[in-house]
């Protein structure tokens, strides 16, 4: 006998909100060219951990999380303060940054919580599989339903608001740094707008899901969908529609050999990538097909 | 736009389903977070019901990771009992919140304050390695006890024999540690372990111990701790420091390569069972087996 299964539903509902949200920003972090800054985030909120840990007295505090948040952002703000003023690449960048936070951050745990369990595993990370018991319960003591379910609405709400309104800010300015400040948009506004806007969404999603999940869905769909097309808007379609599939067949290859779902539904998604790459046969075009676009992306594929 | 994302929710919902195989259980399921718990309260339960863990023998319970279904397990669940203390790290919040929906027992409740080892800030974090000290343990089987009774009174009769019985074992094996424990102190013996699981074992029975490696799994031992640790055991010409069944021995080994630099040779043994009981069916597949094994290895390799 085949059921309608809620807690399935709820699932995939709430794995296919967060990989919209993760694959509508990873398409421009992708564009540029910061697509592991969600994996730096992973690491650097452990310093905003144990200092939240400290404020609140416990390691399950909002404060906790709100620790996390602020040193997210303060990570991306980092990546590209060294990538301007110290000029050093991107990645190193990238790497400078996450490596020295999450290093202060293993320090302080070594000389203030010694004796107390407090690690990102423990405080931040969230499991999928209990996500239908993971309840909002107000406190008058009613029963509104799963809480991650409302945070990823919410999530994808803010994200989806914040492309729609800036998209041609968003678009210009990870194109062409230098091009669109000569036109006079505030690209360093616009970048930190979407960095914060990354941090918001890994943190969150961290805690609904996991690390490994959120760091594959900002990076494998968009590098995905940019192996079938170089346009703009059918990137960002397309990144959304390998989303819902990677949480749809994720769970229920899950469910079939009783693993992980988290990580089955990363499985899934290196999976279609390498498949991609086998079906379009030839190495993906990244940097030497148009001298001008730093991307491969020619200006005329823009949809202004 | 609307219509592709209804489309999207009714294909979700239409293919959120599963087979039903509901097999009529002959006896009510009882789940338990730890394999630890699962044995105590199996002990208690007689064959009255099944008894099962959530977190299988040998896994580390902060570092384990729920499969889809775990979640069909805690559902189907007719009680749920939980460790408590911050032992299953964040879903300690979700088992809290599952009380709404289901029969549920937190193991640790109501254990005498004074008998909790805390640290952190404002001494908020409990040290929940509780099974550790034979007659903390008692109380909190006993606590579960009564609660179980509680929940089937038809039971109740049963249950407050095996429990009496049981609780009498480990009075016996808690003396008899108690006697081991005192020959090694008179040989001016301490107990090393690769991390700082052991805190209440050497409270209750007056042995001075020592961890290599903090309660979170990032901490990591400092150059200093290792070299004060290595004098100490020459100093004190202790015999033997012991790896444990779920952490990496590598700081462990370098303690026993740092002692035979100063010349004090010493074994390194082990493993001894912490956060989780062995495979069922072997010696130390029970918690009394655990236990026993655990003081066996120690006696053996501190006593030579």
């Amino acid at each position: 006998m085949m059921t309608f299964d809620q807690n399935a539903f709820l699932i995939i509902f709430t794995a296919s909100l967060i990989a919209i949200s993760c694959g509508l920003l990873g398409v421009f972090m992708m564009l540029r060219k910061m697509s592991m800054t969600g994996d730096a985030i992973s690491h650097a909120v452990l310093p905003g951990i144990v200092i939240g840990f400290f404020i609140s007295g416990s390691q399950r505090g909002l404060e906790v999380i709100i620790g996390a948040g602020i040193l997210g952002i303060f990570a991306t703000l980092v990546i590209d303060w060294l990538r301007q003023k110290a000029r050093v690449q991107l990645d190193a960048s990238i790497g400078i940054t996450f490596t020295l936070l999450f290093a202060i951050g293993i320090i302080l745990i070594n000389l203030l919580a010694y004796k107390v369990d407090l690690d990102q595993e423990c405080v931040l990370y969230g499991e999928i599989a209990y996500l239908p018991i993971d309840l909002w319960i107000s406190d008058s003591g009613f029963n509104y339903g799963p809480r991650i379910t409302y945070l990823a609405v919410l999530n994808v709400a803010l994200v989806g608001g914040f492309i729609t309104l800036l998209f041609k800010e968003l678009t210009l300015t990870s194109f062409d740094e230098n091009f669109s400040t000569v036109m006079g948009l505030p690209s360093k506004t616009v970048n930190l707008a979407l960095m914060s806007m990354v941090s918001y969404t890994t943190v969150s999603s961290f805690e609904a899901v996991g690390a490994i999940l959120v760091v594959a869905l900002l990076v494998v769909p968009p590098s995905t969908a940019f192996l079938w097309t170089k346009k703009l808007m059918p990137l960002i379609k397309l990144t959304c529609g390998l989303g819902i599939f990677i949480a749809l067949s994720g769970y229920y290859l899950a469910y079939l050999v009783d693993s992980s779902i988290a990580g089955m539904m990363v499985a899934v998604s290196g999976v279609l990538f390498l498949a991609s790459v086998l079906i379009k046969g030839k190495r993906p075009k990244f940097t030497f097909e148009l001298p001008r676009s730093k991307n491969g992306l020619s200006l005329e594929d823009k949809q202004l | 736009m609307r219509k592709i994302l209804f489309l999207i929710l009714l294909s979700i919902g239409l293919l959120s389903c599963k087979r039903e195989d509901k097999t009529q259980r002959q006896k009510p399921l009882v789940v338990a977070t730890t394999s630890i718990l699962a044995d105590g309260i199996r002990n208690m339960l007689g064959d009255k019901a099944d008894v099962r863990a959530l977190m299988p023998a040998g896994v580390d319970p902060h570092l384990y990771k729920a499969s889809v279904r775990d979640l069909d397990l805690l559902q189907e669940a007719d009680m749920v009992v939980y460790h408590g203390l911050f032992l299953e790290g964040k879903m300690t919040e979700i088992f809290e919140k599952l009380a709404y929906s289901q029969n549920l027992i937190n193991a640790a409740e109501n254990l005498p304050e004074e008998l909790l080892l805390r640290s952190g800030p404002e001494a908020h974090s409990v040290d929940p390695h509780i099974w550790f000290d034979l007659k903390i343990w008692s109380i909190a089987l006993s606590n579960t006890s009564k609660a179980l009774a509680a929940w089937k009174p038809e039971w109740k009769q049963e249950i407050e024999q095996n429990t009496a019985q049981y609780l009498n074992e480990l009075k016996t094996l808690d003396q008899e540690i108690q006697f081991k424990v005192d020959q090694l102190k008179s040989s001016n013996q301490a107990l090393i372990t690769a991390h700082d699981a052991f805190a209440y074992f050497g409270k209750s029975y007056q042995l001075e111990v020592k961890g290599l490696q903090g309660l979170s799994t990032l901490s990591e031992p400092g150059l200093r701790d290792l070299t004060g640790l290595i004098q100490f055991i020459v100093d004190r010409n202790i015999h033997a420091v012991f790896a444990e069944q779920t952490i990496s021995p590598k700081a462990i080994e370098a303690v026993v390569a740092g002692c035979a630099n100063q010349n004090h040779q010493i074994v390194m043994a082990g493993p001894l069972f912490t956060d989780s009981l062995d495979a069922p069916d072997t010696p130390a597949g029970t918690y009394i087996g655990m236990v026993r094994s655990n003081l066996q290895t120690i006696y053996k390799n501190l006593n030579p």
